[in-house]
């Protein structure tokens, strides 16, 4: 298909105007593009090193539309390969995580190591093989590239990506105040949750950084904490209820920061009470971390990882893995994460919390899901054209950063920063222009190769 | 009261369901303990669910009927965009079995209807019951419902199980 941008986004931040239009969402042509040139093309997102503990372990996620396999081998180091049999293309991993030392593929029992490498093909020598056949590699595939950063593991299909520290950039910052909550890092809890919803990836991508949608959206959770409150309900919020969205205070409450790349935070100034997990833990934090980072764990942060994975944490954290099945559907992975060593008490009250906010089962993520399903019946309104959600804080956004990004040491692209009602909206600005940058390259390689 | 039989356990579980399917909440609450403690747990892997829910993710867990009270006010309020329209439910149980100690094993399925996306799903699995004796009504005291099909289309909630 021809791609025009501007037939796709209208970007004239100079004129005060940032519109998209509902095509994106609803265009199953543009679906194949991401999914050819984003999500097969740059650095995805394929789960944290601790969930590969051992030697042999391994766990099996997506890039793009290719099902792929981590591994930890023998001697203990990380790969990532196509999950898929050189021979006849049978995935070899079938299960969502495991430990094998040998990964026989069920098919026609090739087998192969926890280093990829082939270690045996049933009936070798009576196979009346030509030459050219011995003279093909028959390991597992590789992908192209493979790396982590602070035990975050990422993949891309295509060598033609920058490092991944470069691509994670200025957003490196938060990943480090997220992995130096505790000492000894972060754990993913057992207990994985997985939903999906009939709406198009960006939906999800866009609502973890929606600031705005927060009181109008979620009023049935807000009102249940309101309630808990005037029943004196002994059960510790660190979210308050109607009082959320009120007050000016001196400093910023609430903001947005971009970063290169599609990389994107939202924070929220958090009421420090006991429903803080990390509440026992803020004197030994301030002595470990120093002050800035401490009041940045003790904010709400959302932290979108362009294109596919957030870390999303109030008052519990959880990691959410986004993956598009099509233009209109979406499969969520989810993951609750706490700090290694945290009191029990303390650990259980993060999971109810959790639960009850985060879960497709509990009194807010339901009501996401639903709104984003709104959203794509409406999205089918092809000629209503452009869409009017991107031009909050359009005023207020300061190219470079401003006085709440500065404290992070970090290369920022914008930020916007004010009261809660501020619901800035420049922050999905970041992402469509990585979303341009990524198409617009994989279609002039295209055009070049052929 | 007397020891708990067959023909009362299988009638409370079939009420339960019955009662959701209508929409009777209150009498559907009142079938609980005010300690009740409704639990469904999530799955760590393919072939094990998880079993601590201090230590390990729960898709939901409540330890009082105050907690399910809230979650009845939340459909009814008119503020969740995922309950309004409510989905239609029809519970089925089987199997019912007494296990002891007043706990009654069963199998579930439960069809749900989407009226806003013209969407149905089944949900099925186990589930697990405590009934406890109180003014001389057999009252759940404990529900832990294994959901086997655990990957949720948009949501799921208490009245689908």
């Amino acid at each position: 298909m021809r791609f025009n941008f501007p037939d796709f986004v209208d970007d004239r931040v100079d004129d005060g105007v940032f519109r998209v239009h509902r095509r994106v969402f609803s265009d199953p042509a543009i679906f194949d593009l991401e999914m050819k040139y984003i999500f097969e093309r740059t650095w995805v997102f394929l789960g944290l090193e601790s969930q590969l503990p051992r030697p042999n372990d391994y766990l099996t996620t997506v890039i793009g539309r290719h099902p792929v396999v981590v591994m930890r081998d023998n001697e203990g180091d990380l790969g990532c390969f196509l999950n898929s049999c050189p021979h006849k293309g049978a995935t070899l991993c079938p299960l969502m995580r495991g430990n094998k030392r040998l990964h026989v593929c069920p098919y026609h029992s090739w087998s192969f190591d926890s280093a990829g490498r082939n270690r045996a093909i049933k009936g070798l020598e009576k196979g009346r093989y030509a030459p050219a056949f011995e003279a093909l590699n028959h390991d597992m595939i590789p992908i192209a590239r493979f790396a982590s950063y602070r035990g975050l593991m990422f993949g891309a299909l295509s060598a033609d990506v920058p490092s991944l520290e470069e691509h994670l950039g200025g957003a490196r910052a938060m990943i480090d105040i997220a992995a130096a909550q505790s000492e000894q890092g972060l754990e993913v809890l057992p207990g994985a949750v997985s939903f999906t919803f009939a709406g198009n990836w960006k939906m999800q991508l866009e609502n973890c950084s929606d600031a705005y949608h927060f009181s109008s959206t979620h009023p049935s959770y807000l009102r249940l904490l309101d309630r808990r409150k005037e029943e004196g309900v002994d059960v510790p919020r660190a979210i308050s209820g109607a009082d959320y969205w009120l007050g000016e205070a001196e400093r910023p409450l609430g903001g947005s920061i971009c970063f290169d790349h599609g990389h994107v935070l939202n924070w929220n100034h958090l009421d420090v009470t006991p429903a803080l997990p990390l509440y026992d833990a803020i004197a030994a934090l301030d002595a470990r971390v120093g002050r800035t980072k401490r009041d940045w764990m003790l904010r709400l942060r959302n932290l979108t990882l362009y294109p596919n994975v957030q870390l999303a944490e109030n008052v519990a954290s959880q990691l959410r893995i986004i993956r598009p099945i099509s233009v209109d559907r979406t499969e969520m992975l989810t993951y609750c994460l706490a700090p290694v060593g945290e009191a029990p008490e303390r650990r259980a009250l993060r999971i109810r919390q959790y639960e009850e906010f985060f879960n497709p089962s509990g009194l807010a993520t339901p009501d996401d899901a639903s709104a984003y399903e709104a959203c794509q019946s409406g999205h089918r309104a092809v000629s209503g054209g452009w869409l009017q959600g991107y031009s909050r804080g359009m005023t207020g956004r300061l190219w470079g950063g401003d006085m709440t990004s500065e404290d992070l040491d970090a290369a920022v692209v914008s930020a916007s920063s004010g009261c809660m009602q501020l619901g800035d909206e420049t922050i999905f600005h970041g992402g469509y222009r990585q979303w341009r940058a990524l198409i617009e390259k994989g279609l002039r390689e295209e055009r070049t190769e052929a | 009261m007397s020891a708990l039989d067959l023909e009362t356990a299988t009638a409370v579980l079939t009420n339960e369901g019955a009662f959701l399917d209508a929409r009777l909440w209150d009498a559907w609450l009142g079938m609980y303990t005010e300690d009740a403690v409704f639990w469904v747990p999530a799955w760590k892997t393919e072939d094990e669910p998880t079993a601590d829910p201090q230590t390990e993710v729960s898709l939901i867990y409540h330890d009082s009927r105050e907690r399910l009270a809230e979650r009845v006010w939340r459909l009814k309020s008119g503020l969740s965009i995922a309950s309004s329209p409510l989905h239609r439910t029809a519970h089925m149980v089987s199997g019912v079995r007494l296990l002891g100690d007043g706990k009654v094993g069963s199998t579930w399925t439960v069809h749900r209807y989407d009226p806003r996306a013209k969407a149905q799903h089944v949900f099925f699995g186990r589930a697990e019951h405590r009934l406890a004796g109180r003014d001389g009504l057999w009252k759940i005291a404990a529900k832990t419902v294994w959901l086997m099909n655990d990957q949720i289309p948009t949501v799921l909630d208490f009245y689908m199980l």
